[in-house]
């Protein structure tokens, strides 16, 4: 119990002195998962639409793939982006394993079925009659889908805040593509497991109390979006 | 000039087939209703017209240019023809948004929208309302905001499913007045679909009467309401009696008829022997508590077996060796101090018989 | 209605936050994406990491050379396969078998030592086992035969578990396989499949034996309840050699760590890393000489 005291304590101290790597590690974690919702969400928005607008052979069975992906393990996407973006691998020549920019890839994937699926029960669950009203109104399929997503704008966001949240909290993808590399790809969910493979279990804790206190701003803005409705 | 013909439409949904072989054209300028009871595929029929849905066989021209078929036509045509559903939805918007958007589909300069809008929103009545949330408008103040966004572009064509439907009499008003008036100004050529045969009687310069699918009728509104073509129509633009009768006689257009072993004369041009139904308004029987000389060729005597009060009329159910019924003012049936089982005498003129084969 | 402005703003601000977040990340990549060749990639054994030395040594190399040094941590098998893969420039690992193996396959042309220490057998104090004071290979018969006490094995082709199979082979034993299927069955024998701190950890819990090497014991020993058992025997010696990839795109940088690691100045830091903190130093420097064997 003691170790978990002098965690939380020295949580409190980093937090309140701004130690700069501990703020350094935050920071990057933040925005490393902050530019992965943003990928994920520049596809699952119009892809959802579309996915939702059109109806084809087939469609149950790719929405039921979708939400089975909800619930991927993090190494194996992590262990499928590592053999893509690996130097032996397909887009090894791209040279972004072990970079920040092969983590915002790996989480992006990681995050778009979830992302794609709630988007998708989002736009399902608009009035039918709006389709049927802008397509009446003139409306091209781009500009019909386009405000069929602006009609479910709230549930959409937080079908992108939940991907923020599922992003941040992941450390299979982060470790094995970005290698917890200190000062370069280490986030916090990295050093949480490097911190207490060395045995500094207070550091690693207080670096987990800030990953909650993330995650509860995070939480916090979900439910201001779905207490809109 | 027509601006718009359908031919042969036919549409399934599922096993359900909602049209069946439907064909009229539509002429620039006129009002056009469709009328029919709830269920019987108007709905369906606005929808091919706006080509929200495709046929599934059957062409749809526009300007004389086959457009099924044809995606880009199929668009264009939505572009040029607008429509209001019968319930109308309005986006989780502000009233201004809402009535810009077409507007802005068409990438109209900030500028012209903001000038269109403000003059769509005066002559709806709707001045003021521009920065309130669409959503929670009254259902009358939706159904304009529906009217002014599919107006806005102003269309060939409006389309209209159930304009009035669930609106109260003032609103009703209102809103006839100024589709009226926009179609007579703008030469808007109008669809309007309504289950209530009054309400197309009274915008409608044509009228189609659809039944399970089939387009059964199409004329002017005093062909459809006098002369229905068939006893489903009849009934349902409010031909009470209905009689089953047999030529007797046929002189130059004046026909005699055994009704119930009770002569009715009608015009018509029909052999002897014919099995006929003969339509009769029930406003068109004239009824009187004695036998006064009329003109009217059929008059008969008989007992009062119903009254019932309706507003300001009455109406009135004889048995006068056939049933009949007749429609007259409040006032004059208490004047007349009518009474169920008391005798009356009734009267109706030949021309008010409209009959057609068995 | 009243409330909506706020919902809006909290929208708004969220999605401020992920582009801003976005932009600032993109420079920070652009590193990656732009300028690989401008950061040095070393993939090291556990111990090197987990002790705190290359942490010491990382800032004191890109001072020297003007360049960006990225420590990744795995275990010598990680380590390797990434070398293999040309995903990595350098290797400092801890495994000579695999090493000549990795030569041999033409992956390195040469592996050069620079540091050396022991591996121990470390148990609890009481020693169930009664193996205290043995050979390591006798210590290895008497836990496979005496039913008493268990051990915790890595069991993740690291060079620590590499060791153990070495000592296993040499205690009599050349069939790896059937005596782990053997011993997990029988319930004596653990396999880890973590790093070595945690694999420390899980032998405290357990109350079980485990072989370590000296470097993270010594980092660990504050929180653990476990003492040397077994640390005499030529077995036990740890030798830590430095490789470049052949398939590395930054052959003179990656010599240049090389050079670094076995310059005298820096075999000082080795032999003196740790002293201030454990006591001894968990490293002796051994560059120059005749690799070590005793």
């Amino acid at each position: 119990m003691t170790e978990l005291w002098d965690g939380l304590v020295q949580a409190l101290h980093l937090i309140v002195t701004f130690d700069d790597e501990v703020v350094d590690i935050a920071w990057r974690s933040l925005r490393v998962s902050a530019a992965s919702t943003v990928l994920a969400a520049l596809i699952c928005i119009p892809l959802g639409g579309l996915i939702s607008f059109r109806s084809f052979r087939g469609k149950r069975l790719l929405i039921n793939v979708i939400q089975t992906f909800y619930s991927v393990p993090t190494v194996c996407v992590g262990l499928f982006v590592f053999l893509m973006l690996s130097r032996a691998g397909p887009l090894g020549g791209l040279g972004l394993l072990f970079t920040p920019s092969a983590m915002v890839v790996g989480q992006a994937l990681l995050i778009t079925p979830i992302m794609l699926g709630l988007t998708i029960s989002a736009l399902s669950s608009v009035d039918k009659n709006i389709r049927d009203t802008t397509l009446s109104l003139g409306a091209s399929e781009r500009q019909a889908i386009w405000a069929i997503i602006k009609e479910a704008r709230f549930a959409i966001s937080a079908a992108i805040v939940l991907g923020f949240g599922r992003a941040i909290s992941e450390v299979g993808v982060a470790m094995m593509v970005g290698g917890n590399i200190r000062g370069f790809t280490q986030i916090l969910t990295t050093a949480i497991a490097d911190e207490a493979n060395q045995g500094n279990v207070e550091l690693a804790l207080a670096l987990g109390v800030i990953l909650l206190a993330i995650a509860l701003v995070v939480t916090l803005g979900v439910n201001l979006v779905q207490q809109r409705r | 000039m027509s601006i718009m013909q359908v031919i042969d439409l036919h549409q399934r949904h599922g096993s359900r087939e909602t049209l069946k072989g439907v064909s009229f054209s539509l002429e620039q300028g006129e009002v056009f209703g469709i009328i029919g009871p709830t269920g019987s595929g108007k709905t369906t029929l606005l929808r091919l017209l706006d080509q929200i849905e495709v046929p599934s066989s059957g062409r749809v021209y526009f300007e004389g240019r086959d457009v099924t078929g044809s995606p880009r036509l199929r668009s264009e045509l939505r572009r040029k023809v607008g429509m209001v559903l019968q319930k109308p939805v309005v986006f989780d918007a502000s009233v201004y948004d809402n009535v810009a958007f077409p507007l802005r589909l068409r990438r109209y300069s900030r500028k012209v929208v903001h000038g269109k809008v403000d003059t769509m929103l005066n002559a709806v009545g709707l001045d003021g309302y521009q920065r309130r949330n669409a959503r929670t408008l009254s259902g009358g103040e939706t159904q304009k905001v529906a009217l002014a966004r599919a107006l806005i572009t102003n269309p060939q064509a409006l389309l209209l499913d159930e304009p009035t439907a669930n609106l109260d009499p003032v609103s009703l008003k209102t809103i006839e007045e100024f589709i009226l008036r926009f179609s007579r100004e703008n030469g808007t050529t109008i669809v309007i679909a309504t289950h209530e045969m009054a309400q197309g009687q009274r915008l409608a310069d044509r009228i189609g009467v659809i039944m399970e699918g089939q387009l059964v009728q199409i004329g002017k509104p005093s062909e459809i309401f006098y002369a229905p073509s068939d006893i489903r129509v009849a009934r349902f633009v409010g031909v009470e009696n209905i009689l089953e009768g047999r030529v007797t006689s046929n002189r130059e257009g004046l026909v005699h008829l055994d009704v119930h072993g009770r002569a009715v004369e009608a015009i018509a041009n029909r052999h002897p022997g014919d099995e006929l139904h003969l339509f009769i308004r029930p406003e068109d029987v004239v009824l009187s508590l004695s036998e006064a000389s009329t003109s009217a060729r059929n008059s008969f005597s008989g007992q009062i077996a119903g009254l019932a009060m309706s507003g300001p009329l009455a109406r009135v159910h004889l048995d006068c060796g056939f049933p009949l019924v007749a429609l007259i003012t409040r006032q004059s049936a208490e004047d007349l101090g009518l009474q169920v089982g008391k005798q009356a005498h009734v009267s109706f003129k030949a021309t008010a018989v409209h009959v057609i084969g068995q | 209605m009243t409330r909506k402005p706020l919902y809006c703003l909290v929208t708004v601000l969220v999605l401020a936050a992920l582009v801003i977040g976005a932009i600032g990340c993109s420079s920070e990549t652009s590193g990656g994406v732009l300028k690989p060749e401008g950061r040095l990639r070393v993939a090291t054994t556990t111990s090197l990491y987990d002790t705190g030395l290359w942490g010491y040594l990382e800032p004191k190399f890109e001072k020297q050379y003007d360049v960006e040094l990225d420590v990744l941590s795995g275990g010598t098998g990680l380590a390797l396969e990434w070398g293999r893969r040309g995903d990595v420039d350098v290797l400092t690992v801890h495994s000579k078998a695999d090493e000549l193996k990795f030569i041999a396959d033409g992956y390195a042309a040469e592996r050069v030592w620079f540091a050396c220490n022991y591996f121990l057998i470390v148990g609890p104090e009481d020693d169930p086992a009664g193996i205290k004071g043995m050979s390591p290979e006798e210590a290895f018969k008497t836990l496979y035969d005496g039913g008493e006490g268990k051990f915790v094995s890595r069991g993740d082709n690291s060079g620590t578990h590499s060791k153990e199979k070495a000592i296993w082979k040499a205690a009599g034993y050349a069939d790896y396989a059937a005596l782990t299927e053997a011993g997990i069955a029988a319930g004596w024998y653990l396999e880890a499949g973590r790093g070595m701190g945690d694999t420390l950890v899980m032998a405290r819990e357990l109350g079980a034996y485990t072989l370590t090497d000296i470097g993270t014991f010594l980092a660990f020993q504050s929180d653990l309840q476990l003492v040397p058992i077994v640390e005499s025997g030529s077995i036990l010696l740890n030798v830590y050699s430095v490789l470049v990839c052949a398939k590395s795109t930054k052959q003179e940088m990656a010599n240049n760590l090389v050079t670094f690691l076995t310059s005298p100045e820096v075999q000082d830091l080795i032999a003196d890393y740790g002293v201030a903190d454990y006591g001894q130093s968990p490293f002796t420097s051994c560059a120059g000489q005749d690799e070590p064997t005793s």
